[in-house]
């Protein structure tokens, strides 16, 4: 399949892409209704995008992509890897360091609630138990929450904690999903563990 | 006062529909997300744009589009006479406002809701036309921030001195007192973002005029397209295939 078709060129805000007719707008372009035209909002690289064969919509789509990065923004359904910072009874706080693999740029709070600790007995998690603050967590992001965080869940078995310090100050090392043992001193601490792939 | 020589020549050897030397450069602060200095002659300016970024003060949040601010600022050296205290005073909160009304206009707020674009402009060296220059320097910012707008806006002055339309005025010709026309246009949707006015003008020459600092907005668009493409052009090469 041809993913990109006709030559590319650079453009600029303002500039006309094509009648709304024609085609349609995506990222980095908009279309005014009033004389039916399609438009850049961005600077960058003009690009045409088929229209899938199994639309209606036999339009295609042009795009404008522009060159600044911006950072990476949690949206429902991605993995995000967290630090704890607060454990309370019913709930504990992280913030949002990674999406995917890229890191934030800037601070995105999220919230993990006790009945998105696990998916079985939902209602004997202890967050104490769950969660330290200092740890990294991988988790998924359920929805956007309220104003203030993201609603995170570690319920599944590859979601939980991936790195945790003991109060010895080591590295522990997992033993099962819900146990984890310092290196230095032995003792076991209480985690909802996270499976890491090519791990047993 | 003769502002126009026999020879038709202004008092800074320029024709009457003769524009300022304009320079434009993009990336003047590191830390912004877009940032541009921007050039009229010998009327300076830097801008530096934030955002989109969560609002500050969550009163001000708006839950459909963005919040957008504007902070225009003269530093002490920039004109003649040192202002002692140039910050906060009326003259600089209405350019603040009408530079921010006339941004506001171009950029797809509807698009980032629930954040804050913040606008921040300074004018180094003040020689007439501050406010044009400004708004050149924002639209620069902002596209380099990569903050979609419906067009570029652009800015120029006009005035009508000695029963001639002269284009961009300069500080002698600006205080001289005669009307003095700022417009704003998104140039190739064709409307007017900013018009503003001192003094009053017959209909008829008031349209001249007024065409005449269009033209300079055209001109000034022109020269902001072309510096962006160079600049995208730049980026791509040092990114490398």
């Amino acid at each position: 399949m041809q993913e990109r078709e006709e030559a590319e060129e650079l453009v600029t805000p303002g500039e006309v892409l094509g009648k709304g007719s024609q085609v349609k707008a995506g990222r980095g372009a908009y279309f005014s209704p009033q004389n039916d035209t399609v438009y850049a909002s961005l600077t960058g690289r003009r690009s045409l995008i088929p229209p899938s064969s199994l639309s209606s919509d036999q339009r295609p789509t042009v795009e404008v992509t522009g060159h600044s990065a911006h950072g990476a923004i949690p949206e429902p359904g991605s993995i995000v890897i967290a630090r704890v910072t607060k454990v309370m009874a019913r709930m504990a706080s992280a913030d949002i360091m990674c999406v995917g693999p890229k890191s934030v740029r800037e601070k995105f709070t999220g919230i993990i609630r006790q009945q998105d600790v696990r998916a079985t007995e939902i209602d004997k998690v202890d967050m104490h138990l769950s969660f330290r603050p200092g740890d990294i967590v991988r988790a998924l992001v359920l929805s956007l929450g309220d104003a203030r965080a993201y609603f995170l869940s570690t319920a599944k078995n590859e979601l939980g904690v991936v790195s945790a310090e003991s109060t010895a100050g080591a590295t522990m090392v997992p033993m099962s999903w819900t146990e984890m043992q310092c290196p230095l001193t032995g003792q076991i601490e209480q985690r909802k563990v996270a499976k890491v792939a090519g791990q047993a | 006062m003769e502002f126009v020589s026999p020879e038709g020549l202004r008092l800074d050897g320029r024709r009457p529909m003769e524009m300022r030397q304009i320079r434009g450069e993009i990336g003047a602060v590191a830390k912004a997300d877009g940032s541009a200095f921007f050039e009229m002659g010998n009327t300076k300016v830097i801008a530096a744009v934030y955002g989109p970024r969560e609002v500050e003060n969550r009163s001000q949040q708006i839950s459909d589009q963005a919040l957008v601010r504007c902070e225009y600022t003269m530093a002490n050296f920039s004109t003649g006479d040192r202002v002692r205290k140039p910050k906060g005073d009326r003259r600089s909160t209405e350019i603040s406002l009408v530079i921010r009304q006339t941004m506001e206009a171009c950029i797809l707020t509807h698009l980032m809701p629930r954040s804050q674009i913040d606008i921040f402009v300074q004018v180094l060296q003040a020689d007439g036309g501050t406010r044009s220059a400004c708004i050149n320097a924002a639209t620069l910012a902002l596209a380099d921030a990569g903050i979609p707008m419906r067009d570029l806006v652009t800015s120029c002055s006009a005035g009508y001195l000695n029963s001639t339309p002269l284009l961009d005025l300069n500080y002698v010709e600006d205080s001289a007192g005669g009307p003095d026309v700022t417009v704003g246009i998104l140039p190739k949707l064709d409307k007017v973002t900013l018009l503003q006015m001192d003094a009053k003008l017959p209909m008829d020459i008031f349209e001249n005029v007024m065409q005449l600092a269009i033209e300079g907005c055209k001109a000034i668009a022109n020269y902001i397209r072309e510096l962006l493409l160079e600049n995208t052009k730049q980026l791509e090469y040092r990114r490398g295939p």
